[in-house]
This record gives structure tokens, C-alpha cells and sequence, in this order.
């Protein structure tokens, strides 16, 4: 009987530790559960199903890394501003491109008000992290409509890809701003800005150049440098828009109509 | 990977030497005195290996190989571990029955694939990424029961232990974020099962 009592004192720990992923096989396992899938394809059609209005008001936030509970201080902000219709994330969601990492993000971001979208970030392509991604949020280069507003997601990291001069997919982005029989104003939004070191420095005038191209390109938004920064850059009419990452408590609220925009920072 | 191998194996080596029980022993030295099997850990789905005790008994030394199949981890992955185990305590019960209801550990497991770096490629700055994607450390502390039999005048056992542990770079995010995480969400449970000789 002794022994017994013994063995069961043993098992008190599955007791105790009662957490969402008791037993671990690797840093680097992908193991998701159904509502952890596929979530920018899910929340796109959220946003969709949102009445359209002519104005459009959505949060840009950037760079979660390692940041959870400023991220959790982000969400009661967020939820706190009024006439928002969704988040979008500039990447970086992770910072060590772990699986379990991104489950935390998501676990934080589902308690918004609003559906949020997210591009790929450098620190999101370590290890498993582009895989985690893909399974989790979705293509690395995608895009959708709502109300008088086309969205564009790149995959701006270069060199996470050595600069092969396939990072942005510059093709991809032609055809989708080309691709835009409406003249809706199109909004691109990434991760590294071109004028960033980690961005193909083989592809930044390039990259400039087919958004300055396009009429319907009027600003351009991006995370990456853990600064609020702001201008038109390479002087061709396109304003730069980065946003802080979480851990400095700021992030961009960005107002959009047929003709006209407005951004402006928010620090919590 | 080679380069890291020698060191383990010699500290495997100098464990075998320091436990080296003469009154019993016909066997040679390096033979290692245990076997283990372990599920999650993080250092694969199920891990084995064979492993080395000190003479006192306190202290086990293990190199365990994992696998992690496609089915349960999203991705196949193997890794090697070697892990340190130090049970101060251990109380005998009836029948050759005892306890060690403490022990405190710490591994090293590398993980292969082409998708991690132990130094990162020459594209990256220098201190880009401080840390290396394969080489993982972490700690753990447990429990273990077991029984001595004797098998043909051979002393034999049995244990199964329980370790609680987590990793450097969930630690770290621990530290940072005291409010979002909890000893529970860092913490991951594994379960084992050692075969003396």
C-alpha cells in the first residue's frame, strides 16, 4: 500500500501542470489545432462578411517577438479604439520561429474585437517558422479586397534567402497591382522596407519603382525597425509607413477612403 | 557535429570509470549500466539510449537518440541528446522498492534537418541571431520508483521517472513576460522508463 501511495505522489505532476501542451516532442513540432489553421484565408473572409463603408479604419501593429504580455496590453488598447474593422501584422510574429511562439501570438490576437491578418516577418522564417506559418496563417504572398481597397501581403525578407533575387517576388507584385480593374487604392504592406538593409539591395529600386508606377499606390506600410519612421523616400509620390514593434507600446491606426488616407500613432 | 561527439563520449567514459563497482563487475567498464526509454521531453516523440550511473548512484549520464514521426510532430525530426540527471535522495521501501522523489537534470539535444543552424550562414551580420536553431539546452527536475531484482545473481532493476522541464529560449521568454506566462505554460512533462544490468 506504501508503494502504491508512493506511485501515485509520482503522478501528481499531471495534476498540477494542467497547461495546454503538456508533453512536448521538439522545440520545432508543428502541432496545431483546427482553429490554429489557416487563419488569414479564415479571417479574410471575416473581414469580407464586414458591412463596406467608404471609409475603411484598421490597426497595424508589428514585431509581437518575445513581446506577449505588451502584446496583451496592445489587444486592450486596440479594443478600446472605436470604428476599427481589422488588424493587420507586420511580421515578426515570433521571435525564434518556434511553433509554440506563434500559438501564443494567435492565443493573445484571438481576443480582439476584430479579425487580424498578418505577413510573414524575418525572424518567423527561422528554424520550422516558415512551415509553422504556412500551415497557420497561409501563402507568404497574398492578397484581397474590401470596400475601395486592395490589400497586398509580400514576403519582403530577403535575406533570410541569401538575396537570390527571388525575395519580394517582384513579378507577383506587378501582377497584383496591374490586376486591379477598379482603381482601388492599393495598399501593400510587408515586413522589411525596401530601404532596409535586410531588403535585396538588387531589388529595392526596382521594388520602388513598380509602386511609384502605379496611381493607385498612394502609401505602403511595413514593421521590421522597431521605430516609428515615416516619408516618402525615394521622392516618387509613395508615403513609407513603418510601425514600432509591441515591446516600445506603439502601433499605427490607419484611416482609408476613395481619394484620401490618414495614419496616425498610437503609443499605450 | 563530429566535433561535438568527442567531448560527449569522453564524459561518458569518465562516468563509466567513476562508477566502476569491482566487487560485481566481470563486465568491461564501458558498457554502459542502464538502458532508458522515454516519451516527449521535448527530444522526440519516444527517445532511447543507454546511459551510466555513478557508484553512489545519484547521478546518470544518458545519451538518448529521438524520433519524432511526421504523424505526431508536424515534422519528422531526429535529434541526440545527452542528459544529466542528479538524484540526491533515495528512500528503500519492502521489497527492494525505493524512492528517489527528487531528481534535477539538464540536456543538450541537437536536432538534424537542413533547416537549422548551429553557426549561422556568412549572409547574416555577425551576434544577427544569438542563438543556434539545432542545439537546444534545457532543465528539468522529477521523480523516479523502482525495484532491485536479482536475475541469475545479477542485480537487475526497474524504474520509471517523470521529468518537468523546459528550454533556454522559453525560459527567456519567461523572464520577459511573467504576466502572459506561468510555470505551467512553459513547462512540458515526459515520462520514462530505465532498464538496469
Amino acid at each position: 500500500m506504501k508503494t502504491f501511495c508512493h506511485f501515485i505522489f509520482l503522478l501528481l505532476p499531471l495534476v498540477l501542470v494542467s497547461c495546454d501542451d503538456l508533453f512536448q516532442f521538439n522545440p520545432n513540432q508543428i502541432i496545431l489545432e483546427d482553429d490554429e489553421r489557416d487563419l488569414n484565408n479564415k479571417n479574410v473572409k471575416l473581414i469580407q462578411a464586414l458591412p463596406v463603408t467608404d471609409t475603411v479604419k484598421f490597426i497595424l501593429l508589428g514585431d509581437t517577438q518575445r513581446g506577449y504580455d505588451e502584446t496583451e496590453e496592445f489587444v486592450k488598447s486596440a479594443n478600446n479604439q472605436s470604428d476599427i474593422s481589422f488588424v493587420l501584422h507586420a511580421g515578426d510574429i515570433s521571435d525564434f520561429g518556434l511553433t509554440q511562439e506563434f500559438k501564443w501570438v494567435n492565443e493573445i490576437m484571438s481576443k480582439l474585437k476584430y479579425p487580424y491578418l498578418t505577413v510573414i516577418g524575418n525572424h518567423d522564417i527561422v528554424a520550422n517558422g516558415p512551415l509553422t506559418y504556412a500551415r497557420m496563417y497561409g501563402a507568404l504572398d497574398y492578397s484581397f479586397e474590401f470596400g475601395n481597397n486592395k490589400f497586398i501581403f509580400i514576403n519582403t525578407n530577403s535575406r533570410e534567402y541569401n538575396f537570390n533575387g527571388n525575395v519580394p517576388d517582384l513579378v507577383w507584385l506587378k501582377s497584383q497591382l496591374s490586376n486591379n480593374p477598379g482603381n482601388k487604392n492599393a495598399i501593400v504592406v510587408a515586413h522589411v522596407p525596401p530601404f532596409d538593409a535586410d531588403f535585396d539591395p538588387e531589388l529595392e529600386k526596382q521594388y520602388a519603382k513598380i509602386l511609384a508606377d502605379d496611381p493607385n499606390v498612394k502609401f505602403t506600410l511595413y514593421g521590421h525597425q522597431h521605430t516609428f519612421r515615416d516619408g516618402e523616400f525615394y521622392e516618387d509620390g509613395v508615403h513609407y509607413y513603418v510601425t514600432t514593434n509591441i515591446v516600445a507600446r506603439g502601433y499605427l491606426i490607419v484611416t482609408t477612403w476613395k481619394g484620401g488616407y490618414k495614419v496616425d500613432r498610437i503609443e499605450f | 557535429m563530429k566535433k561535438y561527439l568527442l567531448p560527449i563520449f569522453l564524459l561518458l567514459s569518465i562516468m563509466a570509470r567513476a562508477q566502476e563497482d569491482y566487487s560485481e563487475r566481470s563486465r568491461k567498464w564501458y558498457l554502459p549500466d542502464h538502458l532508458k526509454l522515454q516519451f516527449a521531453g521535448n527530444i522526440g516523440f519516444m527517445s532511447g539510449g543507454p546511459g551510466y550511473i555513478s557508484r553512489n548512484k545519484t547521478l546518470e549520464t544518458d545519451l538518448l537518440f529521438g524520433f519524432l514521426p511526421q504523424k505526431f510532430g508536424g515534422d519528422a525530426l531526429v535529434t541526440l541528446t545527452a542528459k544529466t540527471t542528479y538524484s540526491p535522495w533515495r528512500i528503500h521501501l519492502k521489497n527492494n522498492y525505493y524512492v528517489a522523489p527528487f531528481s534535477l537534470g539538464a540536456y543538450l539535444s541537437y536536432t538534424f534537418g537542413p533547416q537549422f543552424d548551429s553557426k549561422w550562414p556568412s549572409y547574416y551580420p555577425v551576434g544577427y541571431y544569438w542563438w543556434a536553431t539545432s542545439f537546444r539546452p534545457g532543465v528539468y527536475f522529477g521523480g523516479k520508483a523502482g525495484r532491485n531484482v536479482i536475475v541469475n545473481k545479477r542485480k537487475r532493476g526497474l524504474e520509471l521517472y517523470y521529468e518537468l522541464g523546459t528550454y533556454d529560449l522559453i525560459l527567456i521568454s519567461y523572464v520577459q513576460n511573467s504576466k502572459f506566462l506561468n510555470p505551467g505554460k512553459i513547462a512540458n512533462l515526459a515520462f520514462g522508463v530505465k532498464f538496469g544490468f
